[in-house]
């Protein structure tokens, strides 16, 4: 079966019904995906099909098939940070870290479709995302200012 | 602790030890000393020395600090950090952290133990790591005055580099560091003054967060080896209970399977993929033995707490003046009740080991708060001792004092023996939830005597609950008493205490942050009456804090109206011989607008508490609209000494609030025919974006040193938002989780 990870065509083998959260991290070694609760209910596991947020933990592999997937490893790297990422650094927002790449795929995917979100856009963007550590405070800071970045450059 | 006199029973020689590195480098142990509570006496007062803080300086000027303290996001890597860089006068961020590995010499001075908990990290590391980094800048310092042949304090160490004042001369920290090695270690090495810090104060920056914004930091959940295989096991749905018999048949047709067998605890299943694993899982007949928990319900529980309650009035803990003359001289007494349910950690990582165990060594990756108990989890079921087991700690997604317990190392390691090939043991959510060791549920009982003129005269409190040490010793104790052969490991705590003539360590689970009531009242009794259900117990984000702060912070504020008296008045009145509190008191309710009119249908609450050392008051804004509690606005004041860093003190009261408004508004872990009712995030919730309240952080500046700041946070939550309610609706909620519907 075939998927398309961050730009590249992957040939992957697992049964049909296994949840992408698993092929991506154990067979594609993309590791910044997680996994924290298995029934979409954190979304430690969010990554982009097509471009919307999906959680990986609930959607098996066979629904995929042939489509773009878009994982933490592809918004952005340390020498080409994403906006996000520049401000998710910038905020000091990460405390153990383990939910962001989650929160930080599903507020890439609402930036990209809403460039100038309120409170409230970000609030329904972000709050199927999970925080243990409680970084809320500075997810919603840093999206605010990671948009005005993207409005002034 | 008093960092000044442990200090002081260690000689020069034995606190600092300078050497050449193999590579021409300088390194420096020390020693950090502290008291121990866990029965170790070895550390601090038999004057062994024990390096258990590294720094080296590398002939490239590479700066390598060793830390020995985990890293869960409390933040610990950049505060300890920023320590050495002041005094090593270079920018936290040109330092490079490694993470101590498994071994006696970095054990916790305060617990004996290497551990990480107890917000202790700076509180026991303040004093010796600064004084261990200027030890090596005047050493630095000292060898360049040798090579140019300069009085030494002429020498400037500055960004890496030492100058030599009025003139061009420079050499960098690499090239004076085999000379530096050699150099006598001074006998006071010169700190810095508060007025020169750079960095201690004023550095906001994390240093261990750009990986964990690419995906890079790599938990224990991440961590793969040659050969690895997935592991999942089914546990006892009865909390207690054991495998009867079991059909593996169908398990085993899998495809992928390798193995379905028996372990102490469950029956595991190991297959190549996880996925598999948890496929073949479904299809295991397992009957089980239920124990003697089989029936066991909440409401029975808190029935029989009640119970106790009443047959045993419980080891007095806390005797000022005489309750009982004035309950016969009380004009008026109230008595109230209080409960608290069993809470689970739910750390977004779940609970996961990777274990490879070969004929005489055994490897774990694991994200541990505790490494050298997570070797004795190792031993005890394989034929290895704990020397043979080396421990890799790995990123911690979430510790909460859930990763304090080792039960999921001692699973894999389990696992890993019959399979005979590395396992990766993966927890579910709803094996993380049901099968955690539960924060316990409490049950608490309070009496007030007032006098004629209806001034609170007397206070009573029972606290029913058990210690958590009775649990934590089966892990802890075999790492104090090496000499154990494992047999004795399940019997350490009674026996291997005795042996030794040691008292069983004093367990203030219980009752902290209860005994230590801070009210001037002149009659206070506080007695402790063991309860113990059964249900494994454990430590939770602030401990016996978290709890006996909303009995007390709760009823302190009954008083307040009893006695028709401002919340926060009522307790300044009480509160004069506590400073500390009573500023925190203060700047919290100043920043708070209290006493000033709030919008139409808005209240607040109150409460303080001091824990970890530090001192925090929180005042929570909210509404309440059919039924719904919706908090607005928390404002918290918190003095945890010197400030190391401000951002990392904010960020912790922020996460301590929202962690503990997790637990006031929906934490609850009910039992049913002794199975655990919750199972994932739709019945165990976790407090989302959209419910967080907006949170104003003020720190108090002070010149003491350097306390708490991971739990602190959490303790007065819970009472401000009770507190405020019953402002709004004149409902005193005496149980958590608080529900007005």
């Amino acid at each position: 079966m075939k998927i398309a990870v961050n730009g590249v065509e992957r040939v992957v083998e697992f049964e049909p019904d296994t949840p992408l959260l698993w092929v991506i991290r154990d067979e594609l070694k993309l590791k910044g995906t997680k996994f924290g609760c298995g029934k979409g209910l954190c979304g430690a596991c969010t990554v982009h099909l097509n471009g919307d947020p999906i959680r990986s933990c609930i959607t098996p592999v066979s629904a995929v098939e042939n489509q773009n997937i878009t994982t933490i490893e592809g918004i952005g790297s340390e020498e080409s940070p994403h906006p996000l990422q520049a401000s998710w650094v910038e905020f000091n927002v990460p405390q153990c870290g383990y939910c962001q790449s989650g929160q930080l795929m599903s507020a890439s995917a609402l930036l990209a479709k809403n460039a100038n979100p309120t409170d409230a856009d970000i609030d329904s963007a972000m709050s199927g995302n999970a925080c243990r550590c409680g970084t809320y405070p500075r997810i919603k800071a840093a999206i605010h200012h990671a948009a005005e970045n993207l409005k002034d450059s | 602790m008093n960092d000044q006199s442990s200090h002081a029973k260690v000689s020069r020689r034995q606190f600092l030890k300078a050497s050449a590195t193999a590579g021409g480098g300088f390194s420096l142990s020390v020693f950090l000393p502290g008291c121990a509570v866990l029965g170790n006496k070895s550390l601090s007062d038999e004057g062994r020395w024990t390096a258990n803080a590294w720094l080296e300086i590398t002939p490239e000027s590479e700066v390598v600090f060793t830390l020995d303290r985990v890293e869960m996001g409390q933040g610990t890597t950049t505060g300890l950090t920023t320590l050495v860089a002041e005094e090593l006068n270079i920018a936290p961020d040109t330092v490079t952290v490694i993470y101590a590995p498994v071994a006696n010499d970095y054990r916790n001075p305060e617990y004996g133990l290497q551990m990480t908990g107890g917000s202790n990290s700076l509180s026991t590391s303040w004093g010796q790591i600064r004084e261990a980094a200027a030890t090596v800048r005047e050493m630095l310092m000292a060898a360049a005055a040798e090579v140019h042949q300069v009085p030494v304090k002429q020498c400037q160490a500055v960004d890496g580099v030492v100058l030599v004042e009025g003139s061009n001369k420079r050499l960098r920290y690499g090239e004076l560091a085999s000379l530096a090695a050699s150099q006598s270690i001074p006998s006071n090495p010169r700190l810095k003054a508060a007025s020169e810090f750079r960095f201690i104060g004023k550095q906001n920056k994390r240093v261990d967060i750009a990986d964990k914004v690419n995906g890079r930091t790599e938990y224990g959940i991440d961590t793969e080896v040659p050969g690895m295989a997935y592991a999942v096991i089914s546990r006892s749905p009865v909390l207690g209970g054991k495998v009867l018999t079991f059909d593996a048949t169908k398990a085993l047709d899998t495809k992928g399977v390798v193995a379905v067998f028996e372990v102490y605890n469950g029956i595991a299943v190991v297959a190549e993929q996880y996925w598999q694993a948890r496929k073949a899982q479904q299809k295991l007949e397992i009957e089980w033995e239920e124990g003697p928990l089989a029936t066991l319900s909440s409401d029975e529980m808190f029935q029989s707490f009640k119970k106790t309650a009443l047959e045993d009035d419980g080891k007095r803990v806390r005797d000022d003046g005489d309750f009982d003359d004035a309950v016969d001289a009380a004009a008026r007494v109230i008595e109230v009740e209080y409960q608290t349910p069993f809470l689970a950690h739910a750390t977004l990582e779940p609970m996961n080991c990777v274990v490879e165990v070969n004929e005489d060594r055994a490897n774990v990756w694991a994200p541990t708060q505790a490494p050298d108990l997570a070797r004795i989890a190792v031993a005890r079921v394989t034929d290895l001792s704990p020397d043979d087991v080396d421990v890799n700690v790995t990123a911690i997604g979430g510790g909460f004092g859930r990763r304090l317990t080792q039960d999921f190392i001692e699973e894999a390691a389990a696992v890993a023996v019959q399979a005979k090939r590395p396992i990766k043991l993966m927890w579910s959510r709803e094996e993380d939830t049901q099968h955690d060791w539960y924060r316990p549920a409490t049950y608490h009982k309070f009496k007030a005597t007032f006098d004629k003129s209806g001034s609170v005269t007397g206070w009573d409190h029972q606290i029913v609950a058990p210690n958590l040490l009775d649990w934590y010793i089966r892990d802890a104790a075999p790492a104090q008493y090496p000499w154990a052969p494992k047999f004795m490991y399940g019997t350490l705590g009674s026996i291997g205490l005795a042996m030794q003539g040691i008292a069983v360590p004093k367990d203030e689970t219980a009752i902290e942050g209860a005994v230590s009531m801070p009210y001037n009242i002149a009659n206070i009794q506080v007695r402790h009456t063991h309860a113990d259900i059964g249900v494994p117990v454990s430590f939770w984000r602030s401990v016996g804090h978290s709890q006996n702060a909303f009995y007390v912070e709760s009823f302190i504020d009954e008083l307040a109206h009893e006695t028709s008296t401002d919340p926060v008045l009522f307790r300044q009145s009480l509160l004069k011989d506590q400073p500390r509190q009573s500023r925190v008191l203060e700047l919290a309710a100043e920043q708070s607008g209290w006493g000033k009119p709030l919008p139409e249908g808005r209240f607040r609450g109150v409460a303080v508490h001091k824990s970890f050392k530090s001192y925090a008051a929180q005042v929570v804004e909210l509404s309440v609209e059919d039924g719904a509690i919706n908090v607005h606005r928390v404002v918290c004041a918190i003095d945890c000494g010197t400030v190391v860093n401000p951002d990392i003190v904010k960020a912790q009261m922020e996460g301590g609030i929202i962690f503990a408004l997790t637990a006031a508004l929906y934490g609850e872990i009910s039992v049913k025919n002794g199975r655990v009712e919750q199972s994932n995030f739709d019945d165990y919730k976790l407090l989302r974006m959209n419910e967080t309240p907006v949170i104003d952080v003020h720190i108090v500046e002070s010149t003491e040193s350097p306390t708490g700041v991971g739990e602190p946070g959490v303790p007065p939550l819970a009472p401000a938002v009770a507190n405020a309610i019953f402002a709004a609706t004149g409902n005193r909620l005496r149980s958590l989780p608080l529900r007005l519907t």
